[in-house]
């Protein structure tokens, strides 16, 4: 016989209310007779679902596709509008940072509160409290009132109160994100533990690798409806196709509906740019493709001393590369009035993000600007996952003692 | 699946399982908690703390003695001083009053609670009426220097305090929960209930003896006053708390005593009704 599933949800579907302009004063009520118009929208459209003891299921999707009103609706906070939840054991959500912490608390009253709240008994929290200190590693801060935490220090308190409640099923919301490295890598090796000890977890996570790391089953969840649920490697592997394929489609648009690039001084201007990759024109790389960017220029009359400047930043402002063109090369040398000037990468060492170029044209004499284009197009490049972290490749290599021949020892 | 190791965490973490305990037993454990956190959060931040509690009421008793008895020359039942009088249906009322503005504003000011957490709310308006219950027994303290002053008699209908106490609680946690739940939908009833409530304390005889309501009860607008003075179902248990605090009876008006305990229990089931009707929207709409 099967065993009894630790969480079962049978096609549950929950409406929320928009309200165009919500009245919540009785004056408003009585004069308008009703709360405001308003719009029915399904937040989670049909989920059916059954998590076995002792595994965990991960919840990704794009914001807004019903994640977390699936976590509500499971933890019985927010009552479905159809269909049926059911969870054996008890359970313990941490929904968000610092969620049933009261400011003015500190924070050893609060870990006193989240477990009653969690309906355990004083005795147990007196057990375990320790533990959870220890855990979040705030012994210097235990006695202040939590409003005086920063948000990582709230998660830490939130996280070790939850996984030390002893819950037979444990929510997480995207909550560790905020954690240091440190501290998220011990969070999933307790998570980890929690497994072993046959909890049941369901995490919902944009973070990929620990999705992957942790859960068993996947369920993939956009505009409320399930769109895969199966086991990981499948569902995240469909998922990344995908959000490639939108992001794909995404960049092209940007690309295509490029605005009318301003002219620049002098007459002098960038009038396109684009990026070639192995298949022509793309805005999609991969690690290790050929890139090339072409800028196509306009001036009034042939161009004498200019200098072109290209600079790649990633999203987060990194700047991973700033190279101008050479001016003892460029000082005489004379360009027609309109061309394309391109910079080639034979194989693109970038790792896997989102890039933007800024582009310029320079006067080498008076080192003032032509033209500068900042952070004007997006390219994204992705990258088979092998653990580099970082922002590109650096032509390295391994290298490890010959390997021994394997002997006996006595 | 990841096969990591397991980091070194503390040996009996999570280990230990917590004794399964009944709905009944986690809720009182969950509720004491509650309370303790509404008590102390009333006294977190100001430099008098308790003392609140007792200086409030104090104060207002003197106001109203020195307006009542001083300037309008008021006499009360049983020639009872009108210190000791006010004193104690004040200290009654505050109670009640407290109750029921904390109460209303349970739901709503508990919002982070409420919507990321699952657990019997109800519990918040409950814990709201018995932390202002928690002050009552505090301030009860003032009724000592005035039993010592004023030589009231410390006689056995006394037993019945705790009973005449059951009454506004009752009656609060009913109110409470009625206006907790309409407090989530329009916000403006936390406004409302403040006004209410003092137009409510004048209806009762609190600061004023019950006999002058009758002496005045005539022409419409005494009529009128007259009719919700009786209807009051605090007017009954102040008359009680009188009888059984200031002059050592037992209470005289049975009949509105039985009456205002009737209307307390109703109030508390239309109470409960609301509340789990409009429960459901909860987590949404604060």
């Amino acid at each position: 016989m099967a065993p009894r599933a630790a969480v079962e949800v049978r096609t549950l579907r929950k409406r929320f209310r928009i309200y165009h302009q919500r009245n919540q004063t009785l004056k408003q009520t009585l004069v308008k007779r009703g709360r405001g118009a308003y719009e029915e929208f399904w937040a989670v459209r049909d989920i059916s679902l059954s998590v076995e003891p002792g595994t965990t299921l991960g919840i990704i999707g794009a914001n807004g596709s019903g994640k977390s009103t699936l976590l509500k609706c499971i933890a019985g906070i927010l009552p479905p509008d159809q269909g049926s939840v059911r969870v054996r054991g008890r359970l313990s959500a941490l929904l968000e940072i610092g969620s049933g912490f009261h400011p003015e608390y500190s924070g050893r009253e609060n870990i006193f509160l989240n477990g009653a709240l969690l309906g355990l008994p004083r005795r147990y929290i007196q057990q375990v409290y320790d533990d959870i200190v220890a855990f979040s590693e705030l012994e210097r801060f235990i006695d202040n009132p939590v409003k005086t935490y920063s948000s990582g220090q709230y998660m830490r308190l939130g996280f070790s109160v939850a996984v030390h409640l002893d819950p037979d099923v444990l929510l997480i919301d995207e909550v560790l994100a905020v954690g240091d490295q440190a501290f998220q890598q011990r969070c999933l090796d307790r998570i980890d533990q929690l497994k072993a000890q046959g909890r049941t977890i369901i995490f919902v996570s944009h973070g990929l690798g620990a999705v992957r790391d942790l859960c068993d089953t996947v369920l993939w969840m956009d505009g409320g409806a399930a769109l895969a649920l199966g086991p990981t490697e499948r569902v995240v592997g469909e998922y990344v196709a995908f959000v490639n394929a939108h992001e794909a489609a995404r960049l092209d648009q940007e690309m295509n509906s490029r605005p009318v690039l301003p002219g620049g001084r002098a007459g002098v201007g960038i009038t396109d740019i684009t990026f070639l990759g192995p298949g022509g024109r793309t805005a999609l790389f991969d690690t290790g493709d050929p890139f090339e960017l072409r800028i196509a220029y306009t001036a009034p009359g042939p161009l004498v001393g200019a200098r072109f400047y290209v600079s790649i930043v990633r999203e987060d402002g990194v700047v991973a590369l700033t190279v101008p063109t050479d001016d003892e090369a460029m000082k005489d040398r004379v360009l027609p009035p309109s061309g394309v000037v391109a910079l080639r990468i034979p194989a693109l060492p970038l790792l896997e993000g989102l890039f933007r170029v800024t582009v310029g044209i320079a006067e080498i004499e008076t080192n003032e600007w032509y033209t500068l284009l900042d952070r004007i197009y997006p390219f994204r490049v992705h990258s088979a996952d092998r653990g580099e972290r970082g922002v590109a490749l650096l032509g390295q290599r391994w290298t490890l003692p010959a390997p021994e021949r394997r002997t006996l020892t006595a | 699946m990841a096969t990591k190791e397991i980091l070194a965490v503390p040996a009996t973490a999570g280990t230990a399982r917590v004794p399964q305990s009944g709905a009944f037993a986690r809720n009182r454990e969950l509720l004491a908690e509650l309370v303790r956190r509404d008590v102390q959060a009333r006294y977190r931040g100001s430099a008098l703390g308790v003392l609140w509690t007792l200086l409030n009421p104090l104060l207002f008793m003197l106001v109203y003695t020195v307006v009542f008895s001083v300037l309008l020359q008021t006499r009360y039942p049983g020639g009872v001083p009108a210190a000791a009088y006010i004193l104690t249906g004040l200290l009654v009322w505050n109670f009640y009053s407290q109750a029921v503005s904390f109460a209303t504003s349970s739901i709503l000011s508990n919002s982070g609670l409420v919507r990321k957490v699952a657990f019997p709310w109800v519990l918040l308006t409950i814990s709201s009426v018995t932390a202002a219950l928690v002050n009552y027994l505090i301030s009860l303290v003032l009724l000592i220097p005035i039993y010592i002053v004023f030589h009231l008699p410390v006689a056995l209908p006394l037993v019945l305090l705790p009973g005449l106490v059951l009454i506004p609680f009752v009656l609060a946690l009913g109110v409470g929960l009625l206006l907790a739940a309409g407090n989530v939908f329009f916000r403006d009833i936390e406004h409302l209930v403040q006004v209410g409530l003092l137009i409510w304390l004048y209806l009762s005889p609190i600061v004023y003896p019950p006999n002058l309501v009758a002496e005045h009860d005539h022409g419409l607008g005494g009529h009128i006053f007259s009719l919700f003075f009786r209807f009051n179902p605090m007017t009954w248990v102040i008359r009680a708390m009188e009888n059984v605090v200031t002059q050592g009876l037992w209470p005289v008006h049975w009949h509105g005593l039985l009456y205002s305990a009737f209307f307390a229990a109703a109030m508390l089931g239309l109470g409960v009704v609301v509340f789990q009707r409009a429960r459901r929207r909860f987590a949404e709409e604060v």
